[in-house]
């Protein structure tokens, strides 16, 4: 398992050189990725470099490129606040997040695997049930799904923030269209071997879809941290509040604390680029389907 | 957290959810109420998030102070931060809303809901101590609905030694401000400012300022597409084609940014802004209301302001109501305390505004009198609907569309909405 | 090419399931209730339960209330078709998913294929795509309102237009022409992209590497290469993410809210109001629950009918 991984990582590596390509496309595509890796990170400047400026040098009619004099104090003041548990909201949102993904990831996995290759009657019927959730405007059926969490007795606690994000259809179609092209005969050979359906699920199809659990799981962990609507209404109670709704209190009807709202940023954006460095591994090392056949 | 399936038939059967409230406030934890040990009942109170410092210690004092009086009664604070109405919306139709709470424009429609307690018996002894907007916007067929807490006027701004150095005196009608506001601008200063979209909140100062209104008395009729109200509106278009309206600022016309970076020299905003402005340029500032249309009207202000509001539907509405009595009827002092010592408001009660000496002298004095004098508030039917259809109209007006037609049919789309409120 | 075909046609194939054995059947309805009852459960109570409760709200008039009671059949849905800004609300939703979809989607097939090619730095170009989803729309909304497109000369926009001559510009409440939009789109291709290229790699990753071996042997080129193995393999991954990228452009809310939000006002001045920042005024801002649902299923159908209809015309739905 552990050669076989690593002579395909190895050759898919290598596989444009393969194809006989010119050092002019190489320039040309590392010119064009360069050029917009610096438009795409740009706007990341001006964060960072605003949550070092006081409002009188954000709101300045003059560009300056470094913040002049630079202070830190927006992020000393971002802890500091008694009103403001921001550090509570951070904690609250890792640990929403933390649970948040693995669980919804794997439901999706599970949900898009039986129906991409467990073939059953009503298999159409449930597909549709699923899929059908995505086409209906989430803002809308908003109010009532309130309700229903409430008459659970969700509201104010982080179960009932938690809970409706775990069911994510978004997550079941790509699952569902990353089982379909999965190879039948690696299915077939622990079939022989005496595994069931969900043995052959946990055994051969969940292992080869690393790349997928990973890409999902981050997506799915962006999704919950960058949240703001539900938690604002489940989460009255500032002991429940997660960093953006924290983050959302430096935009009040009439002021704006723009410093805070910069500096909470950057420390909202910080986990979650740890968290894609961590996801990278295994979405560049995932083990595909076809390793195993070799 | 044992009692779902109690509390899960009890919500399907539509009965009391009594239980189900507790249960919820039960599982909060680490919340901000005071004291509610040995207390027979715990009132909740929703405010919105206010960005002045102090605010929600001084809210919890209040409450302690009054459960220090009344031992028998604990309220507990929810200080609500960002989208502050969808919040207390959904809030009001679940197990846990909250047995008072405050808001921003009184709106009629939660008395239609069934939502709000009438506070006449409260209210009765001090009515006249109040502008009479403030009660009229907050009566429904007779009966006064809320308390107003605190007056917000919105104004417009200019600097002195700007005005003075291009020859300029505080315009008085429209035409002059218009003509100020293009001799005000130089270089990189702009003559006015009125929103990042070049129309703000202007619509409804314009319409005001030449007599016109939103709608009848009655809140019956829908009135601004009147011509008036269709001249007025129309000097939208000379504002944006002046080329002295500041546009796309980096902050909206409610943040004083603008005036204290100098990108413009005459800034509509709200009384709260005061403190920073003077902060920045002393004495170097003065305020106007928007002035008059045509020579015939009277100059305008909007005030704004927040109400507080007792939840009919609520387990303890003659406690709450209590509350409210004591709080923001009695304790003089305190509310006093309230509209001073944290940020800059116009305390609603003429006789405690009268105590203050932040108000009795200076730009805040003049702002006081504006609201007394040119004072206008959205009606009560005036939502989200209403305000949407007319804003786009102008917004196109503003970009050379046909006044008449644009407002007329806004006015129907507004109609459409008041005659569903009034049904 | 040969060797993936077998793997396409069965795995599309609606009856060709797994298992070929028939009798299995009651174990592979056991399994695939165990695999799926968590989601349609957890489906049931959170979405759909709201969603049938709308549908009933979408016939009555539930203003401030929640208790379907005042029954007024098709009011609400005719009231909506009636109304002018609704209607160019759809119109609009409609004509910003024509020019969206196929945008986002090459964009981001581009990207993914383009990292995937190149040898070294690979891992930073995937970050560096990829960090924009971590910004929320409210940060980032402030970020392009303040930073990048003030109507400021030091913007950094209006600088950049003024090296080419152009005017100071304010880039959002600018209608002739409408400026507004190269800021919402340039804002959704920041946050969005990076997102969809994750899925068009991990995709590309379980491509077999034999086939492109076979096709360098055969002396293919580059192009060639992608058209003939890279884009039909991605097949099913293709369909997913255009479904996706379809709904989410037809449900756009968040970049048309915060980008035209001026506070106590709301969106009343923005220059375009999609269907969805309309229906969260009337829901949440009006509380008016029987047109803001009612609204939510026309849009839920037009998103229904023009699902299905791209989806024949890119022929995805084809049977094999």
């Amino acid at each position: 398992m552990a050669r076989t991984s690593t002579s395909r990582r190895e050759s898919s590596g290598g596989r444009w050189r393969k194809t006989g390509r010119s050092p002019v496309a190489t320039v040309l595509t590392y010119t064009v990725l360069g050029l917009l890796s610096v438009v795409f990170l740009v706007p990341f400047y001006i964060i960072v470099r605003n949550s070092m400026m006081n409002t009188d040098q954000v709101t300045s009619l003059n560009w300056s490129w470094l913040p002049s004099p630079a202070t830190f104090s927006n992020y000393r003041d971002l802890f500091n606040d008694p009103s403001l548990p921001f550090g509570h909201a951070l904690w609250n949102s890792l640990v929403i997040a933390v649970i948040t993904a693995p669980v919804a990831t794997m439901l999706g996995s599970m949900a898009g695997y039986a129906l991409a290759r467990i073939d059953v009657p009503f298999r159409g019927a449930i597909t549709v049930f699923i899929v059908g959730t995505l086409m209906i405007p989430a803002s809308v059926t908003f109010v009532p799904t309130f309700l229903v969490v409430d008459a659970l007795g969700g509201v104010n606690t982080r179960w009932g923030i938690i809970a409706p994000g775990l069911f994510n259809a978004f997550s079941v179609v790509l699952f569902r269209s990353f089982y379909q092209r999965f190879p039948p005969d690696l299915e077939e050979a622990g079939r022989i071997d005496g595994l069931g359906y969900l043995g052959v699920y946990a055994r051969i199809a969940l292992p080869n879809s690393i790349t997928m659990i990973a890409s999902l799981g981050a997506l799915s962990f962006i999704e919950s941290w960058n949240a703001f609507l539900w938690p604002l209404v489940i989460g009255q109670d500032p002991s429940s509040w997660t960093a953006q709704i924290a983050l959302s209190t430096f935009l009040t009807s009439q002021t704006i604390n723009l410093p805070g709202l910069f500096a909470g940023a950057v420390v909202t954006i910080v986990p979650l680029a740890l968290m894609f460095l961590v996801a990278q591994r295994f979405i560049v090392q995932g083990i595909t389907a076809s390793g195993l056949k070799d | 957290m044992g009692n779902n399936a109690l509390s899960r038939r009890n919500f399907l059967a539509g009965t009391s959810v009594l239980f189900v409230a507790g249960v919820a406030t039960a599982c909060s934890s680490g919340s901000s109420s005071s004291s509610t040990a040995g207390s027979k009942v715990t009132l909740t109170q929703w405010y919105h998030a206010y960005g002045e410092k102090g605010t929600q210690q001084a809210v919890e004092r209040y409450a302690s102070e009054y459960t220090k009086a009344n031992p028998d009664i604990a309220i507990k604070i929810n200080w609500i931060a960002g989208d502050y109405e969808t919040r207390l919306n959904s809030a009001l139709l679940s197990s846990d809303a909250p047995d008072l709470f405050e808001l921003g424009d009184f709106r009629a429609a939660n008395v239609k809901s069934g939502r709000l307690a009438p506070l006449d018996d409260i209210l009765a002894p001090v009515k006249s101590d109040y502008a009479k907007a403030a009660l009229d916007t907050a009566t429904v067929n007779g009966k006064v609905y809320g308390v107003k807490m605190m007056d917000d006027v919105m104004m417009l701004y200019y600097r002195k030694s700007i005005l003075a150095k291009a020859g300029v005196t505080p315009p008085q009608t429209f035409p002059e401000l218009v003509a100020a506001a293009k001799k005000l601008t130089t270089g990189n200063q702009k003559g006015l400012f009125i929103g990042s979209d070049g129309v703000g909140d202007i619509p409804y100062l314009l319409l005001w300022s030449n007599g016109g209104d939103l709608v009848d008395p009655s809140g019956k009729t829908v009135t601004f597409a009147s011509p008036e109200g269709v001249a007025a509106i129309g000097g939208l278009k000379d504002l944006n084609s002046s080329g002295a309206l500041l546009q796309g600022f980096t902050t909206d016309w409610f943040d004083p940014s603008a005036l204290v970076q100098n990108a413009t020299a005459m800034q509509w905003c709200g009384l709260w802004a005061m403190p920073d402005i003077k902060k920045k340029f002393g004495d170097d500032f003065g305020v106007i209301p928007w002035p008059k249309f045509g020579d015939a009207a009277a100059p305008a202000v909007r005030v704004g302001g927040w109400y507080h509001l007792v939840n009919a539907k609520g387990k303890n509405v003659e406690a709450a109501k209590k509350y409210v009595d004591w709080l923001w009827i009695q304790q003089t002092a305190l509310q006093k305390d309230w509209c001073v010592s944290y940020g800059f408001h116009i305390p609603s009660r003429k006789s405690v505004a009268a105590q203050t000496t932040e108000f009795s002298s200076g730009p805040a004095q003049e702002a006081a009198g504006f609201s007394q004098q040119y004072g206008h508030s959205f009606p009560a039917v005036w939502n989200k609907t209403t305000t949407t259809a007319f804003i786009q109209a102008a917004t196109k007006i503003a970009k050379g569309g046909d006044a008449a037609g644009e407002l007329a049919s806004a006015a129907k789309t507004c109609q459409i909405e008041l005659d569903h409120q009034n049904a | 090419m040969p060797s993936a075909t077998p793997t396409r046609r069965t795995a599309s194939r609606p009856a060709g399931g797994a298992p070929p054995r028939r009798r299995a059947n009651w174990r592979a309805i056991g399994a695939f209730a165990l695999l799926t009852g968590p989601m349609v459960i957890g489906l049931g109570v959170f979405k759909y339960l709201a969603i049938g409760w709308s549908f009933l709200l979408s016939f009555n008039e539930a203003r401030g209330t929640l208790t379907p009671g005042h029954w007024v059949g098709f009011d609400n849905y005719a009231f909506l078709l009636k109304d002018d800004s609704f209607r160019s609300s759809l119109w609009m939703i409609v004509g910003f998913t024509a020019f969206i979809v196929p945008v986002t989607f090459v964009l981001s097939l581009a990207l993914a294929v383009g990292v995937n090619s190149v040898r070294r730095g690979r891992a930073f170009f995937r970050t560096t795509f990829l960090l924009p989803a971590a910004v929320s729309y409210v940060a980032a909304s402030l970020i392009w309102k303040m930073a990048l497109f003030n109507g400021l000369p030091s913007g950094i926009a209006n600088a950049l237009g003024g090296l080419f001559g152009m005017h100071v510009q304010p880039w959002l409440s600018s209608t002739d022409p409408p400026l507004y939009w190269f800021v919402i789109v340039t804002l959704r291709l920041w946050l969005q992209v990076g997102l969809y290229m994750i899925l068009f790699l991990a995709g590309l990753q379980s491509i077999p590497p034999h086939l492109y071996e076979a096709a360098a042997l055969d002396g293919a080129g580059r192009w060639k290469t992608f058209r003939s193995i890279t884009f039909p393999l991605l097949r099913h991954t293709n369909a997913a993410i255009l479904m996706l990228v379809f709904i989410a452009a037809f449900q756009a809310f968040d970049e048309f809210f915060n980008l035209f939000n001026t506070g106590q006002a709301g969106n009343a001045s923005a220059p375009v109001r999609p269907p969805l920042v309309y229906l969260y005024d009337s829901a949440l801002g009006d509380q008016n629950y029987g047109v803001g649902s009612a609204g939510a299923f026309i849009l839920t159908a037009l998103i229904v009918v023009v699902t299905l209809v791209q989806g024949r015309l890119a022929g995805f739905g084809r049977k094999d």
